[in-house]
């Protein structure tokens, strides 16, 4: 195997330590993403998720255990923050919260030109960045932000983080709180990103759809600590490990779960909608 | 440095810290009032005695309001520098305006009389038991109670027109976000960073670029502000608030024995720390 791009070992987070209010939020989390790989990291409310991804980043450092991201060593003092916030963008929940600009252009060009890079490079970074996340750099990038829409804002500010040309991409809830239309599309191209740009993608995400459409692996968390870690078909194949983890699991798989209690024979790996749609096409047949 | 953008830590104001002792359970208005009283027997209090007098009385609130006494302690280090430069001045200029008191140095307009040097270690000791009684009040009230005591004790007011409740409600609301919004700076300060910002990293004489380098925080949460705002008024009004109208109270308050025995220990603290002739 080659190297992980994120090589997370042994990481341990605790928040307010050394107060009444103490809080560990992550226990003994070990983890390494392949580069290309596409990640989707899921848990309750409070399991650690967002801990675990600031730690990507270097916006938390490592309390104990380490957090390599492609060779640079988060835990050293001394690591180029800088570099290492390049190489990983981090895309948190309602990024469009974050847009400050008047005009879009200079939204998306925020971080390129905080990197210090020529003009040019810039807008043809901003170029780029804007027509990968389906914004027409012609017609969109004189638009001022507070006419757009909550999901082309959303794009802006995901298009924002593109354009520092991050190799892996780090998405908090992307499509949580858009329409339907938007929500798809926005998946689209993070499968795009994944894989024709090939970005090493993980995205933390509720909704289990969207997991089993996106994700090569899927990494399930519980107080602050990986309880499983497979294929989306080894862990929506596992009836058992989804109740005992409390898992939620994709509309196809649910039906899938409830025909085999009714006592017809499926195959529970088929958890893709089309997949499905097969077995229970199986079952209308005989 | 890993508590680099941990701002939520740092705020203590509305921070409670539920123990449930006796000075939690007191009748918010009389503790209020009580605090109100020692806080001015405090500010007109110049003795040494009556001074470490208050401190001592400070120490023992916190021991019977079971709240570890390095929060009120931890409350003092950003007053330092204030109290050190009022002490620097106090020391410097006071001597030669009051007379009075055994005269110590003398050189030009700066004099150094007995006098003065009382005033720095009262004016220090007594910024260090307001910190204190400040913090034991809002460690053992919930900013609720806090702020309905307040209604309460500004309630004759009314009768001269002043807007007794409209005030409570605007400090309660204003006292309620403020940890919201150092939660919203927190995550637009890791969002802005994650695209290459930096802030208070140039120099402290390149006022306009830092200042710059706020924008990208500033104005977003305006816009958040904003937004929460017109949420709160629509839930408001979703729930029949109507301004100015007559309201009737979820939490009511019986004043019990204990809450009039400590009215009468404050004034009595009062009158012992003023009494003292030295």
């Amino acid at each position: 195997m080659t190297q992980p791009i994120v090589d997370i070992r042994n990481l341990s987070h605790i928040y307010m330590q050394g107060t009444p209010l103490e809080h560990r939020a992550l226990d003994d989390v070990t983890l390494q993403v392949a580069e290309g790989e596409c990640m989707a990291v899921i848990g309750h409310t409070g399991s650690g998720k967002s801990t675990l991804i600031q730690h990507l980043n270097g916006l938390i450092r490592p309390q104990s255990g380490t957090v390599i991201i492609n060779g640079l060593d988060v835990s050293q003092p001394k690591v180029d923050i800088k570099s290492l916030r390049r190489q990983v963008g981090l895309v948190f929940q309602n990024p469009e919260d974050q847009l400050f600009e008047k005009l879009v252009g200079d939204d998306v060009a925020y971080g390129p030109f905080k990197m210090g890079l020529p003009l040019e490079e810039v807008r043809r970074r901003v170029h780029w960045a804007m027509e990968l996340v389906g914004l027409s750099f012609q017609e969109m990038k004189d638009r001022p932000t507070f006419a757009l829409s909550g999901g082309q804002k959303r794009k802006v500010a995901l298009a924002g983080v593109l354009a520092l040309q991050p190799k892996v991409l780090v998405l908090d809830e992307p499509t949580a709180g858009l329409d339907p239309l938007s929500r798809k599309e926005l998946l689209e191209r993070i499968r795009h990103l994944n894989r024709e740009e090939n970005l090493t993608v993980i995205f933390v995400s509720h909704n289990m759809e969207e997991v089993a459409q996106l994700a090569d692996r899927v990494y399930v968390m519980a107080n602050g600590k990986a309880v499983c870690d497979g294929s989306p078909r080894q862990i929506f194949g596992n009836e058992e490990l989804l109740r005992q983890h409390h898992i939620g699991t994709p509309e196809s798989v649910d039906i899938l779960y409830r025909l085999r209690t009714e006592g017809y024979s499926i195959n529970p790996e088929s958890y893709l909608p089309e997949e499905a749609a097969c077995e229970i096409l199986k079952i209308l047949k005989r | 440095m890993s508590a680099e953008f941990e701002l939520t830590r740092n705020i203590t104001i509305g921070q409670y810290l539920p123990t449930g002792s006796i000075i939690h359970r007191l009748d918010p208005r009389f503790k209020l009032a009580a605090f109100v009283i020692l806080i001015l027997a405090i500010a007109v209090c110049n003795t040494y005695i009556g001074n470490i007098f208050a401190i001592i009385m400070c120490v023992w609130l916190f021991q019977i309001s079971k709240i570890p006494i390095h929060y009120g302690i931890s409350g003092i280090n950003p007053a330092i520098p204030f109290i050190i430069i009022l002490a620097i001045l106090q020391l410097l200029f006071y001597g030669g305006i009051a007379n009075g008191g055994a005269v110590y140095f003398e050189y030009g307009f700066i004099k150094i009389t007995s006098e003065s040097i009382r005033l720095v270690l009262v004016s220090a000791m007594r910024f260090v038991e307001v910190i204190f009684l400040s913090s034991v009040l809002t460690l053992s009230t919930s900013t609720t109670e806090l702020t309905h005591g307040m209604e309460r004790l500004l309630g004759p007011l009314e009768k001269i027109k002043f807007p007794v409740h409209a005030f409570a409600l605007i400090i309660t609301i204003a006292i309620r976000f403020v940890p919201t919004f150092a939660m919203e700076m927190e995550k637009m300060m890791k969002a802005q960073a994650s695209r290459g910002a930096d802030f208070g990293t140039g120099e402290w004489w390149r006022i306009v670029q830092r200042t710059k380098d706020m924008f990208p925080i500033i104005i977003p949460l305006f816009n958040v502000a904003l937004a929460r705002a017109e949420d709160l008024i629509l839930a408001m009004e979703a729930r029949c608030y109507i301004p100015g109208a007559a309201r009737t109270r979820f939490a009511h308050y019986k004043a019990a024995g204990k809450d009039y025995v400590a009215i009468v220990l404050s004034v009595v603290i009062s009158a012992v720390m003023l009494g003292i002739p030295w």
